[in-house]
């Protein structure tokens, strides 16, 4: 390729990455940095979409055992979301045991999670601003229950950048079954700049849409066309002024190509030892699935990748943790194919000197209601009022349970956490002040918590 | 800013300490104004305490009094401003008054904290260092400004337009571009204008008109082209949010929003004056002249989203305020009343009661929670049309709207009066109640006229800046949406507001200065303002100004418009100039909107791919990007990785942005490939030889002739690509075949093997070759298929006549599973199936499995997969597969994947009845074409045993799979298409 860039628009795009370019006004003054030193230098969520039921699994509560078969006292109020029968106080489906030092009751549905229980904060305390799966997902990934914003991992990407050039700086995979309700909004960089938005990787094969050549061409030929081509916009630019869109423009095409061998490269597991695997669950059901995700998880944060998003559940109902029918069936299915790849996470994490600097996040869009659906029903509603939440890995304070529920597991009373402090911490762990990392839009700047949020300082170390 | 500035001057000026009572009381008027009302006012009184006269200082706040008249210098009104404490510290940074503005509080505290006579504080009055207020630049009057002469506007102006730009180059010592070449002025006219490129034939007839008016005479041909509509309605369908779903779980399609877009079309391509323009959105039902056109209007207040199962529905009418009022205020006035929902406007003076005021508006219409059959909207019979997405009240006098303190729903304030904005004092009345016999509130056509009013000055700046805009790419105001404090002031305000004052006020007389042709004299006609500024000197220059690097040091923003700006193809002009090139495109206007194909594996994002997304036929496909369906859950990944805009909320003003994914599309994608394999196609129709060949590519894609070191280029790659391929074709060798079916075959159906017919031709008895004995049959003769006289072997005749047979016993227990027919297909539209087991008494409606196909040539392998399509001689008998695995879902033709979905079927019900010809027990969706064979497999077949039968039954019936695989020279060809396809050159406007 000839020469003539000019340096300016290249050194910029290099400091961006390969995928952020801005191009709104704002969003170009903005230097992606942290404000403070971060704890954190990527993060990976683990979105249990359908929401898992918290006495079931983290949110051990014994009282329930006494009032079985009562109902929920009347005044506890709540909307019975898509006016469903409202049953029995009802225990918890498994039984709950300590692990660990800390000794954290965690139910027997996560029994190899429990095993790291001194690298978990869980946090009893949730409670969230919706109660319909659809708003909820929404409002878990972007803070507010419409449509429209930006997304967590957009802010993440929007104030830290990216470290990698050939790989998206934010990753979601879906669940096989199907996305999440409401699509792509859960992904959206809303109003800034799409080159925010999450980009949708495929566990195999080529992770990302486009990035496979058309039959007919090989790399020879595609590098044949990329050299006319570099040939045809040299000449192009030659005779304008003011080059550097179509000094960006070029990169790009030599990113892509670059893409095009470093990101099938993230996702191939053939180059992982057959114990890694094993320890995955990969190649074995229920955990393949799951397993494999989590592998190429931690493959992408190696890679420099800085937000990762990796639902559990898809679709609808029973394909997600909605467990309305059975927590047994349910949960006994989802928690399963993801219990042991969790695991192996965050062995592998620590293994490999990456757990200081990853934060993890584990949880659903809500809860579930202490209740059954009917007289002897065994499944239970959506509870948006108190839910359960674990943390872990860099900044965070292991092995410690942060407020609670009342004694039925229904709602929040001690410690009260709202999603928007949720966000306001992984932002803080980022190094990122969720005040601070605003973004000017229409008259107003823009934050992730809007008006709200505190950062939960009762679980960082 | 700048007011802050003329604040501190004034108090700097002031003498210190030997002030008059007067001018003491006036500088402490003025420090309370710029530092304290906004928070201590009547309606927003903090701590209780209200500063804007002397009586409410008197009465104290929640801490007692403020003043001590006693012992004034101990007020508590000092002591808090002493220690910092007032005003409050922001994200962690004292606010403490300097000193001078404390002696300034002192001096006439002491002197007893008096007001001028009758004055009262206005928080909204006056624009501080901080806050706009009402008399904020762009609240002001249109003015009338006389347009400026220089030594330069004799030379380069062409109309009153470059005289105002001329001067202020003037000034700042720089000179404008020279005029851009004829080349560059047409297709930037063609993208700006129509947003199709122009064809050789108009470039080569302009290049040879040499009379002076031949510019403009392609300005007046493009003003009055039907795609002029098409481009500027894109730019209107972003500002108003529009898409044809209402987004969220369900995503539910809104009838008729098409007929909105089109009304958009219609009305700029017609010139509908911007008055009629607006009234006719917000209020085409309460006009009164209301016809069912003026009504589809009304649509712009139906686009938004819509959520069927929000949180709390009684909070969410509030959502839904919001949407209309921000939408409105937004598109039209260029503010952002949305902030003044929780509190009075930070910025601007729009008190919380004006955003209710505005609210009252939308309040009369079906913002109540009702069924979600109504998706939001009143019923047809509420409407009046039954084919309308439209919006009208449902009552005359609703309920009254009560302010929300800090938004909140449960914390009801005053009930609210409709009204306007009070911004514009002198503009500003109460609303007429509606006559007694009034079907609606009449509040919004109130609220139109109140925009459309002469004296408003918002409503025709905002549109003359969007126009501005969209012709340069860069606006007079750089924040469209954002007229107010935070937003940006105009490069030239006696430009923005001549034009706007042209726009209500046309002057007859004003004719273009060099040809003299009268431009019309509607009165808010935008065609008139879209001429005068493609028309000037300004919109000609070149973007390739010889002093580029020096003078984007001086202003590198482009404020002086001392070039025109180089501009990348947003996403649909980028795809419909690819159709173009390809000769494809689809013109025909209007219309309900086609689906476009999209790659399965981008559909992974939808919770819900049962119902996932159904292509429209190819055809339909070549149409212009504006009529893609827009469905909110599932942008059209292609455009969507060129920026195409956020559907959530209006959208003054694109993104471009610049990534790998764009390269990765037009490199790989299906589209990029497709269209320069149509180019290539297009271009061997003219020659055969290559350098021709090339000569064309260039002619097509770029519309010019090469130069000669391109044409040298363009065949050397033409000559090495096509040894590449040639030895890629060579490289292949064929596979070897099999002679066995693969195990587990649940049914083999030879049309040439165990066929039994009655004695009237028909088939009583299809016997099952895999030896499970699954015969399929007929009982009833009318129902038979037809045996073909000449050859069974060519198939049995499913003439749709309710033809089908039924299979015995159960063929697949789990849920991966192979089924392969070998078939014609002579259906045209509607469902039709091969083989299927659906059941709607056994409950299997949504969750059977079956083949077929559906509309022109799209195949469904159940209802969880529909796409791909059959796109050969559907007569011919072709091999068609379909693969249930473990990961995903697949359906091939004569060994070609043709549909993809990413992930495996949902569960399926498999233990009913299987049927050959229609839709399970269904009783229609019945097979129209002749069936040569079915086979199935209870699993998923390998790609290698796939292959083996593909190739056994090509053998078998006579099928060619071999792919049709182009010539390496074709491919070459399109190669060089592809990279031109790419090319900046292709993807830039000059």
């Amino acid at each position: 390729m000839g020469g003539g860039f000019t340096g300016t628009a290249l050194a910029a795009m290099l400091a961006q990455g390969g995928f952020p370019t801005p191009t709104n006004a704002d969003e170009r003054q903005h230097h992606p940095q942290p404000h403070f030193a971060p704890k954190a230098e990527r993060v990976i969520f683990l979105m249990m979409n359908g929401a898992p039921s918290q006495v079931d699994t983290f949110d051990y509560k014994p009282e329930l055992k006494k009032y079985a078969g009562k109902e929920l006292p009347a005044d506890k109020n709540y909307i019975n979301s898509g006016g469903r029968r409202v049953g029995y106080l009802t225990p918890e489906w498994r039984p709950f045991r300590p692990g660990g030092e800390s000794g954290l009751l965690i139910s027997d549905y996560f029994p190899e999670v429990r095993k790291h229980a001194d690298k978990l904060a869980l946090v009893n305390s949730c409670h969230t601003d919706s109660h319909a799966h659809g708003s909820a997902l929404v409002a878990m990934n972007t803070g507010k229950t419409f449509i429209g914003r930006p997304s967590l991992g957009s802010w993440a990407v929007y104030g830290l950048g990216t470290e990698n050039q050939n790989l998206p700086g934010y990753v979601v995979i879906l669940d096989k079954r199907g996305g999440p309700i409401s699509g792509q909004p859960n992904w959206s960089s809303g109003f800034m700049s799409a080159a925010h938005q999450g980009t949708l990787f495929r566990p195999t094969g080529n992770p990302i849409l486009n990035l496979e050549r058309a039959k007919y061409m090989d790399r020879a030929s595609q590098r044949a066309q990329l050299d006319l081509l570099a040939q045809l916009n040299e000449q192009h630019m030659s005779s304008r002024q003011g080059h550097d869109e179509l000094v960006t423009r070029i990169q790009s095409y030599e990113l892509a190509f670059r893409m095009q061998a470093e990101a099938p490269e993230a996702v191939d597991l053939s180059q992982e030892s057959k114990s890694t695997l094993e320890a995955y669950g990969v190649g074995k059901q229920p955990t393949d699935e799951y397993g494999r995700n989590c592998l190429i998880g931690r493959r992408l944060l190696e890679r420099g990748v800085r937000f990762v998003q990796l639902y559990s559940g898809g679709g609808h109902l029973e394909e997600t943790w909605d467990a309305h029918e059975s927590i047994e069936k349910n949960h006994g299915q989802h928690a399963a194919e993801v219990d042991q790849p969790i695991a192996a996470l965050l062995a592998d994490l620590q293994e490999r000197g990456l757990l200081d600097s990853t934060l993890i996040v584990w949880g659903g869009e809500f809860g579930r209601m202490p209740f059954s659906e009917g007289k002897d029903a065994p499944g239970r509603n959506h509870n948006p009022y108190g839910f359960t939440m674990w943390f872990a890995g860099a900044g965070i304070r292991g092995g410690v349970r942060y407020g609670a529920t009342d004694e039925f597991g229904f709602e929040a009373v001690q410690d009260r956490v709202h999603l928007h402090d949720i966000h306001a911490t992984i932002l803080h762990v980022m190094g990122l002040d969720h005040e601070a990392l605003t973004y000017f839009h229409q008259g107003r700047k823009e934050s992730l918590t809007d008006v709200g949020g505190k950062v939960i300082h009762g679980i960082l170390s | 800013m700048k007011a802050g500035v003329f604040f501190l001057l004034l108090i700097g000026l002031l003498p210190q300490l030997d002030l008059t009572a007067g001018e003491s009381a006036d500088a402490a008027m003025e420090v309370l104004l710029e530092r304290c009302v906004t928070c201590h006012h009547a309606k927003q009184a903090s701590g209780g305490l209200d500063l804007t006269s002397n009586a409410a200082l008197l009465n104290g706040g929640d801490s007692g009094d403020a003043f001590n008249p006693n012992t004034p210098d101990e007020s508590y009104l000092l002591e808090r401003i002493r220690t910092g404490e007032m005003p409050p510290e922001e994200k962690g940074v004292s606010q403490r008054l300097p000193d001078q503005e404390i002696e300034i509080l002192e001096a006439w505290v002491k002197r007893g904290a008096t007001w001028p006579q009758g004055q009262k504080l206005d928080p909204f009055e006056k624009t501080t260092s901080h806050r706009a207020g009402r008399d904020w630049w762009s609240f002001q009057s249109i003015g009338h400004p006389a347009v400026p002469e220089s030594p330069l506007t004799d030379r380069w102006a062409r109309n009153p337009i470059d005289h105002f730009i001329a001067v202020a180059l003037e000034d700042a010592g720089l000179t404008p571009a020279l005029p851009a070449s004829k080349e560059v002025l047409l297709r930037r006219l063609h993208m700006d204008l129509i947003g199709l490129p122009p064809t050789q034939e108009q470039i080569q007839r302009f290049l040879n008109n040499e009379s002076p008016d031949a510019y403009e005479s392609v300005v007046d041909d493009l003003l009055a082209s039907p795609h002029f509509g098409e481009r500027w309605a894109r730019h209107w369908l972003d500002l108003v949010r529009f898409a044809e779903t209402s987004g969220y779980e369900r995503d539910q399609v809104k009838p008729y929003a098409w007929r909105y877009r089109d009304w958009v079309v219609q009305a700029i391509a017609e010139d509908l004056p911007y008055d009629q323009f607006l009234t006719h959105q917000l209020a085409g039902d309460e006009i009164p002249d209301a016809n069912e056109n003026s009504v589809i209007a009304t649509g712009f207040l139906r686009l938004g989203t819509w959520n069927d199962e929000p949180n709390d529905p009684q909070d969410y009418k509030y959502e839904r305020l919001e949407d209309l009022v921000h939408a409105t205020s937004s598109a039209f006035l260029g503010l952002t009343v949305k902030c003044a929902r929780c509190h009075d406007h930070k910025f601007d003076p729009i008190p919380q009661a004006d955003y209710y005021r505005m609210a009252t508006a939308f309040w009369a219409g079906p913002i109540e929670p009702r069924s979600s059959d109504h998706l939001g909207g009143p019923t047809s019979e509420e409407l009046g049309y039954t084919t309308v997405l439209g919006w009208t009240d449902l009552s005359a006098n609703p309920s009254p709207l009560h302010l929300l303190r800090n938004g909140d729903p449960k914390s009801p304030g005053e009930a609210i009066s409709p009204g306007f904005l009070s911004l514009l004092p002198a503009l500003d009345r109460p609303l007429d109640p509606p006559e007694k016999d009034s079907r609606t509130s009449l509040r919004r056509l109130q609220l139109a006229e109140w925009m459309v009013h002469p004296n408003n000055p918002l409503t025709s700046r905002v549109i003359i800046n969007r126009l501005w805009q969209h012709h340069f790419g860069l606006a007079l105001v750089r924040s469209p949406n954002n007229f107010g404090f935070t937003g940006e002031r105009p490069t030239h305000p006696d430009l923005l507001d001549w034009l706007a004052h042209e726009l209500i006020h046309p002057r007859q007389e004003l004719a273009d200065q060099t040809s003299g042709q009268p431009l019309n004299s509607t009165p808010w006609s935008l065609k008139r303002i879209h001429k005068l500024i493609v028309m000037s000197a300004t919109y000609r220059q070149s973007s390739n100004p010889k002093l580029h690097d020096q003078y984007m040091k001086t202003d590198p923003g482009n404020r002086l418009w001392w070039k025109a700006e180089r501009r990348r193809l947003d996403a649909e002009t980028l795809r419909d100039a690819m159709l173009m090139a390809a000769g494809t495109l689809e013109t025909t206007l209007g219309g309900e909107s086609f689906k476009a194909s999209i790659d399965m594996e981008a559909l992974e994002g939808l919770s819900r791919k049962s119902s996932a997304w159904q292509p429209s036929p190819l055809a339909d496909q070549n149409r212009r990007s504006l009529y893609m369906f827009a469905q909110r859950s599932l942008p059209d990944p292609f455009l969507a990785t060129f920026d195409l805009a956020d559907t959530t909320l209006p959208c003054a003003e694109r993104d471009i942005s610049t990534v790998a994914p764009q390269a990765l599309a037009l490199l790989n994608g299906s589209l990029a490939h497709r269209m320069s394999g149509q180019v290539a196609k297009r271009v061997t129709e003219q020659s055969s030889q290559p350098e021709e060949q090339t000569r064309w590519a260039w002619r097509y894609i770029y519309r010019r002739e090469p130069t000669a070191a391109e044409l040298e280029l363009g065949l050397a790659h033409l000559r090495e690509q096509n040894k590449r391929f040639s030895d890629d074709a060579n490289s292949h060798p064929a596979s070897t075949p099999k002679t066995k079916w693969p195990p587990e075959l649940q049914l083999a159906l030879f049309a040439d093997q165990g066929v039994d017919a009655d004695d009237a031709g028909r088939v009583r008895m299809w016997r099952d070759q895999s030896g499970k004995g699954h015969h399929a049959s007929q009982s009833s003769k009318v129902h038979r298929p037809k045996l073909p006289e000449e050859n069974a072997g060519t198939g049995l005749i499913f003439d749709g006549q309710a033809r089908y047979l039924n299979i015995a016993g159960s063929l697949i227990e789990g849920q991966q599973s192979t089924l392969i027919a070998v078939a014609t297909d002579s259906g045209n539209s509607g469902h039709r199936e091969i083989i299927s087991n659906w059941n709607g008494g056994a409950g299997n409606s949504v969750t059977s499995l079956f083949l077929g196909m559906t509309d022109e040539q799209t195949f469904r392998f159940s209802d969880a997969l529909a796409g791909g399509f059959w796109t050969g001689d559907r007569q011919k008998p072709a091999i068609l597969t379909a693969i249930a695995g473990p990961n995903n879902a697949r359906v091939w033709v004569n060994g070609q994947l043709v549909a993809n979905r990413g992930s495996p079927l949902p569960d399926r019900r498999l233990d009913t009845d299987w049927v050959i010809g229609q839709q399970g027990n269904i009783n229609g969706e019945f097979w129209r074409g002749k069936i040569l064979a079915v086979l199935v497999w209870d699993r998923a077949l390998t790609d290698q045993e796939r292959e083996q039968v593909t190739y056994r039954l090509a053998e078998r019936f006579k099928i060619s799979t071999q792919p049709e695989r182009p010539q390496p020279d074709f491919l070459a060809l399109q190669s060089l298409c592809h990279v031109l396809l790419n090319s900046n050159e292709f993807i830039y406007v000059d």
